[in-house]
């Protein structure tokens, strides 16, 4: 199509007219909205090379978050490859927390614990690895503060009312909030935007940041298996077809070299 | 011995060639069917939606292998069956996955494609009607897809649309309950859900494509200035403005499946879930019939109507309100009766109405995006009532009109705005400041438009002298 051929070239004014009108609409468009304070995400870069942390992230993952969580999403056959390491050195370090090798990762934890204690089932890692960024997962781990109004005696800033514990205080240690007056669902409330260190865990704050980053390195490859492959496959199959755009793109013009095509207007239109 | 093999290929051919109407059907349907040579970007989208048609079914064809339609494996048989433990499954799922949306994307620029240049007008008119029910049958079977996964949009989207009937009095309900086999939606649902979506609607979209395609091949294609080719033959017969589909269009569609595959793959391998628009967040987590969302979405291409839906303050009326801009769509050979097809000879104000069309459809799906909030829901139902305006200020385009026919229409117009308005306020009362922060829109979209007409009716004038064929058979001519 020309220039010329075009309507809105040919009638600039109708542009002009439309483009007023819903400016001047757009304009007076406010936005209510139910507005909740959020706290800063701690910024995180998960590099999938890392054989080390994945090694780091898988240790703790499945010796303490299986402990209640599953991760359906993944069987422990297909760990190995991922952590780049053989399967029986994976079995000797890591281990199978006593399942099949080709078993479906699930909760360690007996239902009939989880009727009589939890009476709610603690969501499944994949899903949730997939749902949320990694710097909300991040954060996320690294920010229980103790509350005493919650029956595990602890909160999270990201996820207020957490059910779940803080099952890293022993390595953390426990810590404490920093709150601001802010707004939940539009009214005014007390938000926690971050936390402050109250005592001391086993490990040195660094040593725990590693072991969070670790995790999450993990719980992301986990979730996102193919990300890999598709980096691998993506230039190969995008190439092909711009090759193919560029091939066929000049048999077009190949064939349509003779054809007298709608910008020479064969039929005038008297104005 | 080449020319033996030669004779003896021609042989074969002869054969099934004499008994299946193979070289005469592919003479008169593609290497020589006439098709305009004026055609634009626009005109690409039919065939790329019937590539996306093939795609969906091949990829859905191994999908359906490996899916369980049973609440207590459905997720699991699609997170970890078939992007796990079947290969290639990751990739074929995407591809489903944005396949759908592509498929909507296409099928909405070749609807608009049909508006703009006037593809409803004699003698498509059963054409366009054969294309609103593809849509139709399009969006249902997204729909009843959509349940598959088993995600918590998958059900609570389904739980709300299969409760849209309740809305009907009296058998509503038991309607409902038959509908999803269950009070609930539950293993009955997914199951005819399934059956519905692999088995039912596939065999009805393709039965209407064919109809689609056949009308089409009877009635000939539209262009974009709306000549009628068949009106002006050389000697032998051919239109002069055609040229032959094969081999002309077909490497001019070769080329645009080319670079629609491009942009395909970039989606299917970098960013499958399409920024939470392809595929919903929040569908990662399972089904749970004990936890309602606070915010249930449609996909992206349902968000307009959904804004209609819920702008409305009852939901027998949303309904009607959704269902009936299908009706109207289905009504444009009817409403807009003007000879002169194309946009490009259509009047300023023409223009206006048009690509106000598109853009309030557009924002209606924005609105939607956001919160369910009381503001939103009014400032839905205001622009809803622009796009129902830009549908039903067509048949003043149909000839020029008085002035005085152009204040009765601008008369007319305000009134039914604030008249719906008043109704509207009487179901359900938002406060009066609610509606009037957004209630400006189509009133001042009505004055606008039969405003400007009456100041300056030379924006009302189509292109003059325009060629008889050029024109839909002169309807009022």
């Amino acid at each position: 199509m020309t220039k010329q051929n075009s309507p809105l070239r040919r009638h600039p004014i109708a542009l002009m007219l439309t483009a007023g009108l819903l400016a001047s609409f757009s304009a007076a468009a406010a936005w209510a909205s139910v507005a909740t304070t959020e706290p800063p995400l701690k910024p995180i870069t998960i590099n999938l090379q890392d054989k080390a942390a994945l090694r780091n992230g898988a240790l703790y993952t499945l010796h303490m978050c299986t402990a209640c969580h599953s991760l359906q999403g993944t069987r422990y056959s297909s760990l190995p490859a991922m952590l780049g390491m053989s399967e029986a050195r994976f079995k000797e370090i890591i281990g199978t927390n006593g399942h099949h090798y080709h078993d479906v990762i699930t909760s360690s934890m007996p239902s009939s614990v989880i009727d009589a204690f939890v009476k709610m089932l603690p969501p499944d890692l994949t899903y949730i690895a997939r749902r949320h960024s990694p710097a909300w997962l991040y954060t996320y781990l690294t920010s229980f503060y103790v509350d005493p109004s919650r029956p595990n005696g602890v909160n999270n800033v990201v996820f207020n009312n957490v059910a779940m514990p803080d099952v890293f205080a022993p390595l953390q240690g426990l810590q404490k909030p920093v709150m601001i007056e802010g707004l939940r669902y539009g009214s005014p409330a007390r938000v926690a935007i971050g936390v402050e260190p109250l005592t001391k865990g086993s490990m040195t704050p660094a040593q725990f940041d590693r072991t969070a980053r670790d995790i999450v390195t993990f719980l992301y490859a986990v979730a996102h298996s193919h990300e890999q492959e598709r980096a691998r496959l993506g230039p190969w199959i995008i190439g092909l077809f711009v090759l193919l755009s560029v091939l066929t793109y000049l048999i077009y013009r190949l064939y349509w070299r003779g054809v007298i095509t709608s910008e020479e207007r064969w039929w005038k239109v008297g104005k | 011995m080449n020319s033996k093999i030669r004779s003896w290929a021609r042989g074969v051919f002869g054969w099934f060639d004499e008994r299946l109407p193979i070289s005469s059907m592919w003479r008169s349907q593609v290497s020589r069917y006439p098709a305009p040579k004026n055609f634009n970007l626009w005109y690409i989208f039919g065939s790329l939606a019937l590539l996306v048609l093939v795609m969906q079914l091949a990829t859905g064809l191994f999908l359906a292998i490996h899916y369980q339609p049973n609440p207590h494996l459905a997720y699991w048989s699609v997170l970890r069956g078939i992007q796990q433990d079947s290969h290639w499954g990751w990739l074929i799922r995407d591809m489903h996955i944005v396949g759908a949306s592509a498929f909507f994307v296409l099928v909405y620029l070749h609807m608009y494609r049909g508006i703009m240049y006037g593809s409803y007008k004699k003698p498509r008119e059963l054409l366009w009607l054969v294309g609103i029910f593809i849509y139709l049958a399009l969006a249902a079977e997204a729909f009843l897809g959509y349940l598959l996964p088993w995600g918590q949009m998958s059900y609570w989207g389904s739980a709300v649309v299969t409760n849209f009937v309740t809305a009907v009095p009296v058998i509503g309900k038991p309607i409902a309950t038959w509908l999803r086999g269950s009070f609930v939606v539950d293993l009955p649902t997914l199951n005819r859900f399934f059956v519905f979506h692999v088995f039912l609607m596939p065999l009805l979209l393709l039965a209407l494509v064919l109809v689609h395609l056949i009308a089409l091949h009877h009635v000939g294609s539209n262009n974009p200035d709306g000549v009628e080719i068949h009106d002006n033959l050389n000697e032998t017969g051919w239109p002069r403005d055609a040229v032959p589909f094969h081999p002309y269009y077909t490497v001019k569609d070769l080329f645009a499946v080319s670079i629609f595959f491009v942009v395909f793959f970039w989606f299917v391998f970098y960013n499958p879930s399409g920024w939470g628009f392809l595929l919903d967040k929040l569908n990662y987590t399972p089904a749970n019939i004990l936890h309602t969302p606070a915010d249930i979405h449609p996909l992206w291409f349902f968000l307009p109507f959904y804004a209609m839906l819920r702008g409305v303050p009852d939901k027998l009326y949303g309904i009607m309100a959704f269902a009936g801009s299908f009706v109207l769509l289905a009504c444009l050979p009817i409403l807009d009766r003007n000879p002169v097809r194309s946009i490009r000879y259509r009047s300023v104000l023409y223009k206006v109405n048009i690509l106000s069309m598109a853009f309030s459809f557009l924002w209606l799906g924005l609105i939607a995006h956001g919160l369910a909030t009381e503001h939103n829901m009014v400032y839905g139902l205001h622009v809803t009532e622009v796009f129902y305006m830009t549908f039903l200020a067509l048949p003043f385009f149909n000839r020029e009109r008085p002035i005085r026919t152009r204040i009765i229409w601008l008369v007319a117009a305000e009134a039914l705005v604030w008249l719906v308005d008043v109704w509207m306020y009487s179901i359900h009362a938002h406060s009066w400041g609610l509606m009037l922060q957004t209630d400006w829109i189509p009133a001042l979209y009505a004055l606008l438009l039969f405003g400007l007409a009456i100041l300056f009716p030379a924006l009302t004038h189509d292109a003059a002298k325009l060629p008889e064929r050029l024109t839909a058979g002169g309807i009022l001519h």
